[in-house]
């Protein structure tokens, strides 16, 4: 700064100018990053704070930004339906029915669907792992005769739209008998997942230098040992990457499961919730609750791990 | 204990590059072979054949009499030590020198007293539970020569082990390289771009440019004798001069090189070889340090002209010379001082002059 | 002498055949199957009957009036959004390029919208438009925007927006990150250099910055129209289509067909369509980005 002044012939003015100019951006910056956080968070904020609503005060207007007496009986609702005893409205309040809104006979599918949305995702998270990791290692790695084509292949495999294999799915699946099995999830999230998790490893495993590659060869790896002794040990940051991405995608996705499944045995708990948001019947304070706890766990995953989210999502969605 | 041959070698990859053309080699065992050339000249490509790490388009590649085109890195007994070093960084020292004894089944109390043995002569051993991380890069180096080293190979390979290196310890490294293969009595196959580094190396030198071998042949051969004027051209410092002109045969046994005011007088053994080549356009080449500026040359042996520019290097200087409006280097003593514009009379060694066909730059003497 | 399958051509042949074994199961033969399955009149409400009907479902389909509408709308659609999209992503990236304190947490705070799953997020804002408690209603009513509650879904001049203005919520993070990487990538020096040439902040914005984000704002347009296109989630929980055919996108149309009327010969046709005219628009896509692979 000081040696700026010197050079500068109106030296004070300058100087009261950079520092204007300085305040200037924080405060375009500050404006900036509060309007963000608010359009981010509202939304997401609102759906939590009506989620600790009872049914009486969800349905005040204006609505109550903030819970006046917060309450947990929502998520009890939840943890708390069992075959046994059906949580109703009636059973639950004594509040005046014309308010509306009931806890649906479904609640009680809510925690089984969180478990098969988990399953799910967890074998196809494994199945990703298994299949993408050589794979990566040796489109990343080996020179070999069509590997271009095999690039290629992926490439496109992994702009098919999930819409456009719905159809064939369908039938398949049906004529196979796996219609509402958790298989026939597995199976079909392969598609929507696996050309990503290559990309995102790939990206990772040319990022290693190629002299490592050959340093492990030549000390007496075959191509597999050099994979498994020196690579895999080396790739930890994708392989959470490709963890982390197939586990949310798997756990989001919703089109596939609405087609395949149709009961308990595999509903996933997206498909649950859709159910409850076309029942209108259904208490809002409910369906809000419901809605928390699904977002709670892949929120806390990203918090977690957003370093490798995000190199994640630039490797795989730059490349792919 | 090997010999590797090549025989009518060919590399072509898949995108037309053709790296190694007609590559014929035959490395003797315990020879310390260096390959020397600029980038892209094959000399890498021609090291992973070698080891396996590139596949042989065309051609024969034996070890001893073994056919070994087919062989993966894992099966041939070669080591190899890395530019960059390529030390696995997840293992300690340790682990990185154990990694290739290990991989082949050495019994653990054997490989425990190899890498021991191994960092102790390296000087490494108080490093042995350090990552690569915390190393510096010469330490590093000793690394990836003793992960070459304790595997006791039949073939040792070094791709440019020592360019990422400070100028000083690259001194003591080729030093202690070359002890290094003194003492394992293994084939060596070392590729550098260094011409230093291969001169003071190597049994033989093998010069390589675009995919072809311009010569083989020991340092001596290859800078007092060389086949072509890129060979000439690759080593000495400053390069050596070129200067274009006529040769005047007299006799069977006298002949000069005339251009323009310059006659230098031939030797004997020279002009015999030259004897059938009156009046033919060559390309004489002169070494820098091939001429001597206190020396009273005798006519035919004096090349004069206007001084250009002055660089001392330390030990001499280097003087920059204009003949016939091309910029002749040459090295003189730091006795005499000169000025831009003196004129200078140097005499040249007319032993150690390299005449060379102008258009196919081979030559016609060696 | 030379072999074509050499070890490496073997190694690498048995590290990529589970991939490609799972691929062609998974994505090449089903998208084979649908266009033969297009070429047939299947009713699953006549099992027994599905006669061969060479182009016929594509032709019924092009001259279907609904069709078209579902057309329109996805282009109505993946405009509106893929537009709002770049221009709210591009100045978030600017903002979270700075280095200002709270910037990590910011950028954390981002990846929220990106992890929740769309179902949930589609439910959401179900809630904050609903027409007798929700927050759209609730807000503008206390600040006096408007003296009624609006029933917003239900009209069709506004439903296309609101579901646009749910999507981008959820697209805005990803499209941000990857404007992010390439504004990083932009080398220091240039703009050092632009300063000593005394370009002004905006000088330097207009000639440095945007030039080298040609590449990655590219991609996210691609990329998120791909998204947009296909996008049926929001439009199954928000409008189901309606009101009308208000918001009767594209992917939903082949829904209906396929799994109210049944019938997936057409629904197969259709599929096919929205493949071809996302292949069409990845071409450039694989083309640019395939080479650095």
């Amino acid at each position: 700064m000081s040696d700026k002044t010197l050079t500068q012939p109106g030296g004070i003015d300058y100087r009261r100018r950079q520092r204007l100019a300085r305040l200037a951006q924080t405060l375009v910056i500050l404006a900036g990053a509060i309007v963000l956080t608010i359009y981010v968070l509202a939304p997401v904020t609102w759906l939590v704070s009506s989620s600790f609503q009872t049914e009486a005060e969800i349905v005040s207007v204006p609505p109550h930004w903030i819970p006046d007496e917060p309450t947990l009986q929502n998520f009890e609702a939840i943890f708390s339906a069992t075959e046994e005893e059906e949580i109703t409205y009636e059973t639950r309040s004594g509040q005046d029915p014309a308010s509306g809104g009931f806890i649906p006979s479904t609640a009680k599918n809510l925690l089984p669907a969180m478990w098969n949305s988990f399953l799910v995702a967890t074998l196809v998270v494994i199945l990703n792992l298994l299949v993408g990791v050589p794979a990566a290692y040796a489109l990343a790695k080996i020179r070999f005769w069509g590997r271009d084509a095999s690039v290629y292949f992926i490439l496109i495999t992994r702009v098919i739209p999930d819409i456009a294999l719905v159809v064939p799915f369908f039938l398949v699946i049906k004529n196979l008998g796996m219609l509402d099995t958790i298989g026939s999830l597995v199976l079909t999230y392969l598609a929507v997942t696996v050309p990503f998790s290559v990309f995102i490893l790939v990206q990772y495993f040319e990022g290693l230098p190629d002299e490592l590659d050959k340093a492990a060869r030549v000390d007496g790896c075959s191509r597999f040992q050099a994979l498994v002794r020196v690579f895999l040990p080396l790739s930890l940051p994708s392989l959470v990457a490709v963890v982390l991405f197939t586990f949310l995608t798997s756990w989001n996705e919703f089109l596939l499961a609405l087609m395949f499944t149709q009961t308990e045995a595999s509903q996933t708990l997206p498909i649950v919730l859709a159910a409850f948001t076309s029942d209108f019947t259904i208490s809002f304070s409910f369906i809000n609750a419901a809605g928390v706890l699904a977002i709670v766990p892949p929120v806390i995953v990203a918090v977690i791990f957003e370093r490798y989210i995000v190199s994640g999502l630039t490797a795989g969605a730059v490349k792919g | 204990m090997a010999r590797i041959r090549f025989e009518n070698v060919e590399k072509k990859y898949a995108n037309g590059f053709h790296a190694v053309k007609d590559l014929n080699l035959d490395i003797q065992d315990k020879e310390f072979l260096v390959l020397l050339g600029p980038s892209g000249c094959g000399k890498s490509t021609t090291l992973n054949m070698i080891a396996g790490l590139e596949e042989v388009s065309d051609g024969r590649l034996m070890f001893d009499d073994m056919l070994v085109n087919y062989t993966p890195p894992h099966k041939r007994d070669v080591a190899m030590v890395f530019q960059s070093y390529a030390l696995y960084p997840h293992k300690t020292v340790y682990d990185n020198i154990a990694f290739g004894l290990q991989m082949r089944k050495a019994p653990r109390d054997e490989i425990d007293r190899r890498v021991r043995d191994a960092a102790q002569k390296l000087e490494i051993a108080h490093l042995l539970d350090r990552r690569p991380s915390q190393l510096s890069g010469g330490q590093r180096q000793r690394v990836a020569l003793g992960r070459a080293m304790v595997r006791e190979p039949s073939v040792f390979l070094m791709d440019e082990p020592l360019s990422n290196l400070d100028a000083a310890l690259r001194i003591s490294m080729r030093a202690e390289i070359k002890e290094l293969h003194q003492a394992m009595q293994t084939t060596f196959v070392y590729v550098t771009h260094d011409q230093a580094e291969a001169l003071t190396l190597a049994d033989r030198i093998v010069v390589m440019r675009d995919g072809v071998v311009q010569q083989v042949g020991s340092p001596d051969d290859i800078y007092e004798r060389p086949q072509n004027t890129f060979v000439a051209s690759f080593l000495g410092n400053p390069p050596i001069n070129y200067i274009d002109g006529t040769i005047e045969v007299t006799d069977s046994s006298t002949a000069r090189f005339v251009r323009g005011d310059l006659a230098l007088t031939l030797t004997e053994a020279t002009a015999r070889k030259l004897a059938d080549c009156n009046g033919r356009e060559v390309r004489l080449g002169i070494r820098a340090e091939d001429v001597d500026e206190t020396a009273q040359g005798g006519e035919g042996s004096v090349i004069r002209g206007k001084v250009n520019s002055v660089l001392p290097v330390g030990s001499d200087q280097f003087l920059g010379f204009d003949f016939y409006g091309e910029e002749l280097f040459f090295r003189v003593g730091k006795d005499l001082s000169h000025r831009l514009g003196d004129d200078v009379a140097l005499s040249v060694d007319l032993n150690r002059l390299h005449v060379f066909d102008k258009d196919s730059g081979k030559t016609l003497i060696w | 002498m030379r072999r074509l399958f050499g070890y490496e051509e073997r190694s690498a042949a048995l590290f990529l055949a589970p991939v490609m074994a799972v691929l062609m199961g998974v994505a090449v033969f089903p998208i084979l199957y649908s266009l033969y399955l297009s070429f047939f009149r299947i009713k699953l409400t006549r099992p027994n009957r599905t006669p061969f009907v060479w182009f016929d479902n594509y032709t019924d389909l092009f001259t279907n009036d609904l069709f078209w509408v579902s057309v329109a709308r996805t282009v109505t659609f993946s405009v509106v959004s893929v537009s709002a999209i770049a221009v709210i992503a591009l100045l978030v990236a600017l903002l979270l390029n700075q280095d200002f304190r709270g910037r990590r947490i910011l950028s954390t705070i981002l990846l929220v919208p990106w992890a929740i799953p769309y179902v949930a997020n589609a439910l959401m804002w179900k809630w904050i438009y609903d027409s007798g408690y929700g927050a759209l209603n609730g807000i503008l009513y206390q600040m006096d925007f408007i003296d009624k509650y609006m029933i917003w879904l239900g009209d069709q001049e506004k439903t296309i927006f609101l579901i646009a203005n749910a999507f981008v919520w959820k697209e805005v993070p990803l499209a941000t990150i990857l404007l992010l990487v390439s504004l990083k990538s932009i080398p220091s020096d240039l703009y050092q250099a632009a300063r000593v040439d005394g370009a002004s902040v905006w000088q330097r914005f207009v000639h440095v910055t945007l030039p080298a984000m040609k590449p990655g704002f590219m991609l996210v347009m691609i990329y998120e129209t791909m998204m947009a296109i296909r996008h049926f989630d929001l439009f199954f929980i928000l409008t189901e289509g309606g009101p009308g055919d208000a918001s009767h996108v594209l992917s939903w149309h082949i829904y209906v067909e396929t799994f109210r009327n049944l019938s997936f010969g057409s629904g197969a046709a259709m599929s096919y369509v929205l493949a071809l005219v996302t292949f069409a628009l990845s071409y450039t896509f694989i083309r640019t980005l395939g080479r650095k692979v």
